[in-house]
């Protein structure tokens, strides 16, 4: 069972985590106060009443742009393990990253291009009676304006 | 020059290729002029090929120029090329000689037929055909000849398929033909598992390993298939019926080239055919038997066409009985001045049937000689020729042939004389009909019949035109000199044994015979010929109707056809018609549509699956996984 | 796209995790049809990002069929040097340069020339154009390769991938159309899933053996004998699993008759082709050369599965009344062919395999390009019915169709006879009889409903639309391919294209054929018949494929 000897600090990490956050909301339960009133119960503490409720559809730009940050998040995350060995891999490691950083920035390119990072207004691409099936796709708007899709 | 020969066929084939994608705008006659001039350019790089071959020494006079690999599968492996030595030579050399006069011919034969272009399309095809066959270096590839020629031969038999006759005389040579193809097919099944390759040279050269049954078996097979293509017995009644088809098609294919591929592939396979002297007899007896048949049959027939095609039957007979006898030489010599004199008597016929006006019954001729001097004159020339009258090529070439015969047994050559006297006769018979005696034609001819055009005028029966006459003169001049290039006096004159030397080995000639005993046969021979003529001259000079000697049953042709057609074709119908009717309506359709039913309902039930939820999909997906896990888990336990 | 061009740093990381930080010596030329490929992709994207205006999809095809035939050249100076020099191995042992994997090479580029052909015309008429299908196709295509060349199960997990989710967007490319987008993502769902399946056979079998280099585990397979290892054995399985969900086989095949039918019907010809060969090569390899001592374990489950599939694919396409449907499960019946190779196991099924694929990515490529042009705008007119009469409006289309329909039913002088006759042939070479007869057998069952398709065509419609003589004239593919040298190369080759186009739509019944996917089934036809008339340099070619361990 040596080899498993090593993973140990890790299981520690895992045991502890879980007793954080275990222990701050058994803790919270039992150290805090509770004494509710109709304003603390509301949805927010302070501001106006709202009169109706919030709208449930979000425009899928949120998700669109939370998509494009993760995935060129996790694109930079490659670095740091090539930044770490750099010394070592010299000019075949500088290539290699210049490659995929090139890469990288095309796609990033492509996004801007085609406007997905536009905020504001959409502008409709199609009338709006092909629209019934939206999907994410389709609210990407495109440079030009649709005469590069519109054939 | 020799690596020209590839050029050979694919002449034909280029012309073939042009006028079937343009031949409809090159139209008439410039179709046929194009036709024309492929296979006469053909002929000149045979001949140069012929001539640089000739200049190698004997023992080098085999040349194999491979192409390109057709298929292969596992240690199979077929390619496509040819192989040049003297016999495909020779062949390739009248081929194309004998079908360039022909195209020169038709040129004008088929003047005023409305399928001009078609006509070239598919005598081209039919040359490239020929050609592959005699040239292929291969026993598959000269099997795509062979089919290929029987292929146009169909075509140009039903050429006129508006005619019931010329349809179903088409579809008859297709399905005798049939049945040879299917003993030469099984035959290069049994070569390929016995010695693995189908190359002639290969093959050739590893029958000393193959046992005798199976070289019997393969020889008597590839007869077979010669049996249906040179229209032997009992396969031979399809050639009288392609009478059918035009009369140029009628010269080439069913007289010089075609029907004598039979005869080729026995003379190339004599490697095999020495190794069995057994199948080399049942060769010759049935192509002696067919000469006496198909002579006798020529007899009765009033058909000009039909004469000529029973005496074709009869001297391939005669050529069989020469590869049977082991005188390759003496078949291909005979192949060739047959090629000459036949060639010219179809051609002749052609013009006699042009200037009748299609009517084709030599009972309602006579007196042609005068009104066409050129057509009767190379008719005659023809006649002696096939008579075996000397100095003509046939006395020399039949000569040979019976002193063969002879060698083998006596009696092989007494049918063969009693035949020889018959084909004396019986052309006696037609010359005398046609062109001599009185003109029977003017009023002979019903009204109603014929064309519109020639009802008011009445006949004027005159020789053809240049195109056609030429071919008439070229082909008497071969017929009448053809005999020179074998002459049996001394060993220097052989020309063509000496040529074929290294392919098919010396004759019986020169091992059993002196010089005196030859002079002896030819006598004989020149005895017969003039025997018959004088015979055929005595009784049908005067008179045109003798019943006596022209009896049913040799009308009939021995009545094999009917005998045939009651005894094979009707019980084969009858057996169609029952498993048509009960077997296949009743038990196959049953146990068909009952296989489908159950295809159809399985299928509607396992559609079902298909639900269209990906959860059910990923369940499927999760059940298969299970299956295989426990699968290999059970193996680990085991 | 980034996430593909990851698969260079990937390698790079996993030769640092290998061997401390030994400097990798990457020999490019090894690799370089798949470099083409996604250079080629990323000058697009820059293109398509960097032009003031769109520009037409045609151009973006015809850019991708210039790439593909870049890589095409490239695939073929690597076979020679294979076939020169021997097959050697690159990138620190991670990619296999082999017969194999080489002829591979070229049959993905082959489908990246065609297909773009084939596609644009239904892009621009569906108004999908811009240069995205494109880019996502050589990105499929470049996993395709890295998945034939792979010497490593990290590797081909990674090509899998990279040829996988490409195609999950291609499916749902269309998103104009509902069904798109829920094939889009009923692949995508259950691709995901199978993918993890396949890591986990990854994980097991790295465990049992101590590598994932394709390599080092047969030869730790064969210095120790372990036919009974469970850990192995499931690893083997859930592999089997992940390769058999790629490539449709039963029962992992669920998927497909939904997103092909559902997928834009060029993608779904793409799709069939690409997936097919990806999964179908890197099965092959893996389970040929690097199993071979678990033959006795894995034969008797491909066998089971070969089966199925036959059967299934038959019976089932054989009650669709919707073409894509139809091929989608006669696509499934194919791929039991493809596994009849890979059951015998041997030189020769590997050849015929590899035989098939090939023959087959071209015949799926026109089919559904046929389909793509009849469906009409919207791509949604694709009931048997719609092919009533098609002869006689369109007669080149229909005899084009009828061409590829009777190759894959396996008709005689096609490349689907041939194909169909090579497997079958290794089958019964490697004693599998039963197997072999239940191929033919489905094989009849196949060309059952691939004739009544033909026969639909053919017959007459009931009412007479009037037909245009000039389309039906200038000859159909046919019977110009049939002469060679008549009328000279020029008309050989715009002559059935000419037949084949059809601008205008005067009648609702004549559907437009675009001149690309006019050159594009040229294309097709032309290799059916030629090879199937001469297979023997595709037969030779494909007997170059040698696997080497």
């Amino acid at each position: 069972m040596g080899s498993l000897d090593s993973y140990l600090p890790i299981f520690v990490l895992f045991v502890l985590a879980l007793a954080f956050a275990g222990l701050s909301i058994v803790a919270s339960k039992l150290l805090a106060p509770q004494r509710p009133t109709s304003a603390k119960e509301a949805p927010y503490e302070c501001g106006i009443v709202p009169a109706n409720e919030p709208p449930q559809r979000f425009p899928v730009r949120f998700y669109l742009v939370a998509m494009i940050f993760v995935i060129f998040d996790i694109e930079v995350i490659f670095l740091f393990p090539w930044a770490v060995v750099y010394d070592q891999l010299g000019r075949f490691g500088l290539v290699e990253v210049i490659v995929f950083a090139a890469a990288a920035f095309f796609s990033l390119l492509y996004l801007v291009a085609n406007g997905a990072l536009d905020w504001g207004p959409v502008r409709r691409v199609r009338p709006v009676s092909s629209l019934q099936s939206r999907t994410t796709a389709s609210t990407v708007r495109r440079v030009g304006t649709g005469s590069g899709e519109a054939a | 020059m020799i690596h020209a020969a590839f050029l050979i066929p694919i002449l034909p084939l280029a012309g073939f290729a042009v006028l079937f994608s343009l031949g409809r705008r090159l139209g008439n006659p410039l179709a046929g002029w194009l036709a024309t001039a492929m296979v006469a350019a053909s002929f000149v790089v045979t001949v140069i090929v012929f001539v640089a071959l000739f200049q190698q020494a004997p023992a080098h006079r085999e040349f194999t120029q491979s192409w390109f690999t057709w298929f292969g599968a596992g240690r199979l492996r077929v390619g496509a090329g040819i192989l040049v030595d003297p016999l495909s030579m020779t062949m390739a050399a009248f081929i194309t000689g004998v079908s360039s006069l022909i195209h020169l011919y038709s040129i004008g034969y088929m003047k005023h037929d409305e399928q001009f272009p078609k006509f070239f399309t598919y005598l081209n095809l039919f040359v490239f055909a020929m050609l592959m066959l005699v040239l292929a270096d291969n026993f598959v590839l000269s099997f795509f000849g062979w089919e290929g020629v029987g292929v146009c031969s169909y075509f140009l038999i039903a050429f006129w398929f508006e005619r019931d006759e010329a349809a179903s005389a088409g579809k008859k040579a297709m399905i005798f033909n049939r049945i040879g193809d299917a003993g030469f097919l099984v035959a290069l099944f049994l070569i390929f598992e016995r010695t693995g390759s189908f190359e002639y040279t290969t093959v050739f050269s590893r029958l000393g390993h193959v046992g005798t049954p199976s070289l019997v078996a393969i020889a008597l097979l590839l007869f077979l298939g010669a049996v249906g293509k040179s229209a032997q017995i009992p396969l031979f009644p399809w050639l009288a019926d392609a009478m059918a088809g035009p009369t140029p098609v009628s010269a080439l294919i069913h007289a010089a080239t075609m029907v004598t591929a039979g005869v080729y592939l026995m003379c190339r396979i004599n490697p095999i055919l020495h190794l069995t002297p057994d199948a080399a007899h049942v060769i010759a007896w049935v192509g002696a038997v067919t000469a006496f048949v198909g002579a006798t049959s020529a007899c009765a027939q009033n058909d000009i066409k039909k004469v000529l095609a029973y005496s074709t039957v009869s001297q391939l007979g005669y050529m069989f009985l020469a590869a049977g006898s082991g005188a390759y030489v003496a078949a291909i010599f005979l192949m060739l001045t047959h090629a000459f004199y036949k060639a010219l008597l179809f051609l002749g016929s052609g013009s006699v049937i042009h200037a009748m006006d299609e009517d084709q019954d030599i009972k309602n001729m006579g007196g042609l000689a005068r009104l066409m001097p050129i057509t009767g004159v190379t008719f005659l020339i023809g006649w002696f020729s096939i008579a075996g009258v000397p100095p003509f090529s046939g006395f020399w070439s039949k000569g040979d042939v019976l002193q063969n015969a002879w060698a083998v047994t006596p009696a092989l050559w007494v049918i063969g004389a009693v035949s020889a006297l018959l084909t004396a006769y019986y052309m006696g018979r037609e010359y005398f009909l046609v062109f001599l005696g009185e003109r029977r034609w003017t009023e002979a001819r019903p009204v109603a019949d014929g064309h519109g055009k020639e009802l008011g005028h009445g006949l004027h029966p005159h020789d053809p035109s240049w195109h056609m006459s030429l071919p008439l003169v070229v082909l008497a001049t071969l017929a009448a000199l053809g005999g020179f290039i074998d002459l049996p006096f001394h060993p220097n004159l052989v020309f063509l044994e000496r040529w074929l030397d290294p392919v098919v080995g010396p004759s019986l000639l020169q091992t059993h015979f002196s010089v005196g005993q030859e002079w002896l046969f030819s006598v004989v021979d020149a005895v017969i010929a003039v025997t018959g003529v004088l015979v055929a001259a005595s009784v049908w000079r005067a008179s045109s109707s003798r019943p006596a000697l022209e009896p049913r049953f040799l009308f009939m042709a021995w009545f094999v056809d009917r005998g045939e057609d009651r005894l094979v074709a009707r019980t084969s119908t009858a057996l169609a018609n029952f498993t048509a009717t009960v077997v296949e309506s009743r038990i196959v359709d049953g146990a068909v549509n009952g296989v489908a039913d159950l295809t159809r309902w399985s299928g509607e039930r396992l559609r079902r699956i298909q639900s269209g939820y990906v959860r059910n999909y990923a369940l499927g997906l999760v059940a298969g996984l299970v299956v295989l896990v426990a699968y290999v888990l059970v193996r680990v336990g085991s | 796209m980034t996430g593909s061009t990851a698969i260079l740093a990937s390698m790079a990381a996993h030769l640092l995790a290998a061997g401390g930080i030994a400097m990798p010596r990457i020999d490019y030329t090894a690799i370089l049809p798949e470099l083409i490929l996604l250079g080629g992709m990323l000058v697009l994207v820059l293109v398509s990002s960097l032009s003031p205006r769109p520009l037409p999809t045609e151009a973006y095809a015809t850019a991708t069929v210039g790439i593909g035939i870049a890589s095409l050249v490239a695939s073929l100076v690597l076979w020679r040097d294979v076939s020169d020099h021997g097959p050697f191995t690159a990138v620190a042992r991670a990619v296999n340069v082999d017969g194999f994997g080489v002829l591979f090479l070229v049959l993905v580029s082959c489908i990246l020339v065609v297909a773009p052909l084939l596609a644009a015309g239904h892009l621009r008429r569906e108004g999908v154009g811009g240069c995205e299908y494109y880019v996502l196709a050589l990105i499929s295509g470049s996993g395709a390769m890295f998945m034939a060349t792979a010497n490593d199960l990290v590797l081909i997990f990674l090509a899998l991938e990279i040829l996988s989710i490409p195609l999950y967007i291609l499916a749902g490319f269309d998103h104009l159309r509902e069904s798109s987008g829920e094939a889009a993502m009923k692949y995508f769902v259950l691709g995901a899933f199978s993918s993890a399946i396949f890591v986990y056979g990854i994980a097991l079998t790295y465990g049992a053996t101590g590598s994932t280099n394709l390599a080092q585990i047969a030869a730790f397979l064969a210095r120790n004998v372990v036919t009974s290892d469970g850990v192995l054995l499931g690893g083997l399985a859930l592999l089997l699993v992940g390769f058999a969900f790629k490539v449709a086989a039963v029962p992992f095949h669920m998927w497909t008759p939904d997103v092909y039918q559902g997928s834009p019907t060029p993608a779904t010809g793409f799709m069939a082709s690409m997936a097919k060969a990806g999964g179908f090569a890197a099965l092959l390899r893996v389970f040929v050369t690097t199993f071979p001592t678990l033959r006795g374990t894995w034969q008797p489950a491909i066998w089971v599965i070969a089966v199925l599939t036959l059967v299934l694919g038959a019976v089932v396409a054989l009650v669709q009344s919707d073409v894509k449907r139809m091929l989608a499960y006669s696509s499934i019946n194919h791929a039991g062919f493809v596994l009849l190779g890979l059951q015998a196991a041997t030189a020769r099924g590997v050849a015929g395999s590899v035989f098939y694929l090939f023959t087959y990515s071209f015949l799926v490529l026109g089919s559904f390009a046929v389909v793509s042009a009849v469906g009409g705008k919207g791509d949604e007119r694709h009931g048997l019915e719609r092919y009533r009469g098609l002869g006689r409006r369109q007669p080149a289309l229909a005899v084009t169709f009828a061409v590829l329909l009777l190759a894959q039913a396996g008709a005689p002088f096609t490349t689907g006879f041939f194909a169909k006759f090579y497997v079958v042939e290794a089958a019964v070479s490697a004693h599998s009889y039963a197997l072999a007869a239940v191929a033919m057998g489905t094989a009849a069952v196949a060309a059952f409903f691939y004739l009544r398709l033909v026969f639909l065509m053919f017959s007459d419609v009931g009412r007479t639309i009037p037909t245009h003589e000039g389309a039906a004239t200038g000859g159909t593919p046919t019977d110009t391919l049939e002469m060679p040298s008549a009328g000279g190369v020029a008309t050989l080759v715009a002559a059935p294209v000419a037949a084949l186009v059809e601008v205008a739509e005067p009648d609702p019944a004549i559907v437009a054929v675009s001149p690309w996917v006019a050159a594009g089934l040229v294309l097709c036809v032309a290799t059916t018949l030629v090879f199937g008339v001469w297979p023997q340099p595709l037969v030779d070619f494909a007997h170059q494929a040698t696997l080497i361990i």
